[in-house]
């Protein structure tokens, strides 16, 4: 007796704890997805759906980077697939030269920091329409670079890479560097919570939905639009780094429009603003195709893009706030069970009693 | 900073003086020149299309004026000429102003739109907010229950956590005015506050302005349409019509001020 109390009251204080604090929740999700790569070795999971996992968990961390510029700041950039390219291939060029992992990927985020400020600059020019567009040329101009410029991406034979060493002691192995990947996600899910929910974040919106009164409290639109720009190319270059270091190898096709419009389309679906809406929009839009339409249509090239173009205008229409509020009318729907006003429901709930 | 040789006499707060504005061929401002001192309610007044509101925009730096000054008494008890600063720097000098059409962030709550207000007293970086160091959090929750305490204050400390979109007109300008509050101000501007709240709203509005001057020790300058409000709650009323000065006085004279009244009722005419 005195044991059940004791632990109802635990479930009761961990229950508290997640409802509460949202850093347990990401964990807790994290540490849900690590448990992928054991699967696949157990056998219940194919191999090929741990790599679908690590790209949706890479992508996850690039469209949070977007999310933040469109959904806070009210920017929009298409120039996301650029910076990914430039962030994989930027590892690989400055490990091929004798810098560590952790400094070369810190050189490569420092420089793509520096380009991101440049197309910051852009925006204290132009708006809306014109900002895409501008962005839209430097994704343009990366990926010629990709094509062309020998020296830094091998051209179309692209470029290969091996799983790093962390701090020179612990060597990643493919379930290892899935782990690492998560840490990552996991790590800058807190860093978008803690950005939005910060000073940063209120200045963003304020910035977003009125210049004047943003400037009247003192919030230089200028400093803050460069700083959503910096901030997104980070977390788009972040994702480029991990992409080369999980599948090793980097190659200049991938990194075109079509990519920046799936990342946009990402945020859309899953729900701008939201963190976890993120993931789910990723995983809809990347990985409900691949896991499951691509096997059942064999054959039928481009399924995954008519099922993305039929699914945005789904959530458009239904979910102008992203797909993520669905997980709130389920809520609903249950709370209306439970009070037993859904009437269908009620009647499985009476055969039950009989 | 202070680079106006000219300093303002004792329990003076702001003197504008000799601004003039211009867009194109039209002068919206005429050699416009008035004051307000310490712990006063000075209302602004003039027909429509008086450049009443641009009279704020050249205060605040939304304008640049093509000549004239704006002294204004500050946060240090400096004098300083508002025309050689940023318009995001007004707000630190102790100088804050609300809009016509309130201007909130709708997918926030009521909280995080007063916090806005206060942007520029937090001293930690974006660094410190990512790793959510202890002063940083020690930062935030007092700005927090100083919000609060402010959202008390205007009586709406219960809806705090609601989104503000959505909310009823006399909230969100009440909303406004707390942002302002929040950010230790010396002079609050703000443009017509009463636009938009029926009779009972207002009464309450008149009621507020003279609370906040009282507890906060604060001057303000307001535009409004609602001569009724202005004339209760102002201490001085200077009327201005196509830019120009007309006259500065208390209620009472303005009201029996003959060019004030030519201005007003040469306005009926058209």
């Amino acid at each position: 007796m005195e044991g059940k109390k004791r632990k109802s009251r635990l479930i009761g204080q961990i229950k508290n704890k997640f409802s509460k604090n949202i850093y347990y929740r990401f964990t807790a999700f994290g540490v849900l997805l690590s448990l992928i790569p054991l699967l696949s070795t157990v056998g219940i999971m194919k191999v090929s759906t741990v790599s679908l996992f690590a790209y949706i968990i890479i992508f996850t961390i690039v469209a949070m980077g977007l999310n933040i510029l469109i959904g806070y700041s009210g920017l929009i950039s298409l120039g996301t697939a650029g910076f990914v390219g430039f962030g994989a291939y930027g590892v690989v060029y400055f490990y091929g030269h004798g810098i560590p992992y952790e400094f070369a990927a810190l050189i490569t985020l420092l420089i793509a920091a520096l380009i991101g400020i440049f197309i910051g600059l852009f925006s204290l020019k132009v708006d809306g329409v014109y900002l895409a567009i501008a962005t839209l040329a430097v994704g343009e101009i990366f990926s010629q670079v990709f094509k062309k410029v020998t020296w830094f991406t091998n051209a179309y034979g692209g470029v290969h890479f091996k799983f790093p060493k962390l701090f020179g002691v612990l060597q990643l192995q493919k379930s290892t560097m899935f782990i690492f990947l998560v840490v990552m996600m996991v790590l800058f899910m807190f860093i978008m919570y803690n950005i939005v929910h910060s000073r940063t974040g209120r200045a963003l919106m304020a910035m977003s939905r009125s210049d004047s009164s943003a400037q009247a409290m003192g919030v230089s639109v200028p400093r803050y639009r460069l700083i959503a720009f910096i901030i997104a190319t980070l977390f788009a270059t972040t994702g480029g780094i991990l992409y080369a270091s999980f599948f090793r190898y980097v190659q200049p096709l991938d990194w075109n429009l079509m990519l920046t419009l799936l990342v946009l389309a990402m945020v859309v679906v899953g729900g701008v603003k939201s963190i976890i809406g993120t993931f789910l929009g990723v995983f809809v839009i990347y990985g409900v195709p691949t896991l499951w339409l691509e096997d059942l249509f064999a054959g039928t090239e481009g399924i995954a893009y008519i099922f993305s173009g039929v699914l945005i205008i789904i959530v458009v229409m239904f979910y102008p706030n992203g797909a993520v509020n669905v997980f709130q009318d389920f809520k609903k729907l249950y709370k209306k069970y439970k009070n037993g006003e859904l009437k269908i429901k009620v009647k499985k709930g009476q055969k039950a009693n009989e | 900073m202070s680079n106006s040789t000219v300093n303002l006499d004792k329990g003076m707060l702001l003197k504008v003086d000799n601004i003039s504005i211009s867009f194109g061929g039209l002068k919206a401002v005429d050699e416009l020149s008035f004051d307000i001192k310490e712990r006063e309610i000075v209302g602004l007044i003039g027909p429509n299309g008086a450049g009443k509101t641009t009279v704020f925009n050249c205060i605040t730096q939304f304008y640049d004026a093509d000549t004239g000054t704006v002294l204004f008494n500050n946060k240090n008890n400096e004098t300083v000429n508002l025309n050689d600063l940023k318009v995001t720097n007004i707000i630190k000098e102790g100088l804050v102003r609300t809009f016509q059409n309130v201007e909130l962030v709708a997918d926030l709550s009521i909280l995080d739109n007063v916090l806005i207000g206060a942007h520029t007293l937090y001293k930690k970086g974006i660094f410190s907010h990512i790793l959510k160091t202890k002063k940083a959090c020690k930062e935030e929750e007092e700005y927090r229950s100083k919000a609060i305490e402010v959202l008390k204050f205007m009586g709406i400390d219960h809806l705090k956590d609601q989104y503000a979109g959505g909310q009823p007109y006399g909230i969100l300008k009440k909303i406004g005015i707390a942002r302002t509050l929040i950010s230790d101000p010396k002079l609050i501007i703000l443009d017509e506050p009463a636009a938009g709240l029926n009779d009972v709203e207002t009464e309450e509005l008149c009621k507020l302005i003279l609370n906040i001057r009282d507890k906060f020790d604060i001057s303000i300058l307001l535009v409004e349409h609602d001569m009724g409000f202005v004339m209760n709650v102002c201490d001085r009323i200077c009327a201005i019509s196509f830019g120009k000065f007309l006259a500065m006085d208390t209620p009472e004279n303005i009201k029996n001020n003959p060019i004030v009244q030519e201005a007003y009722l040469g306005k009926d005419d058209d």
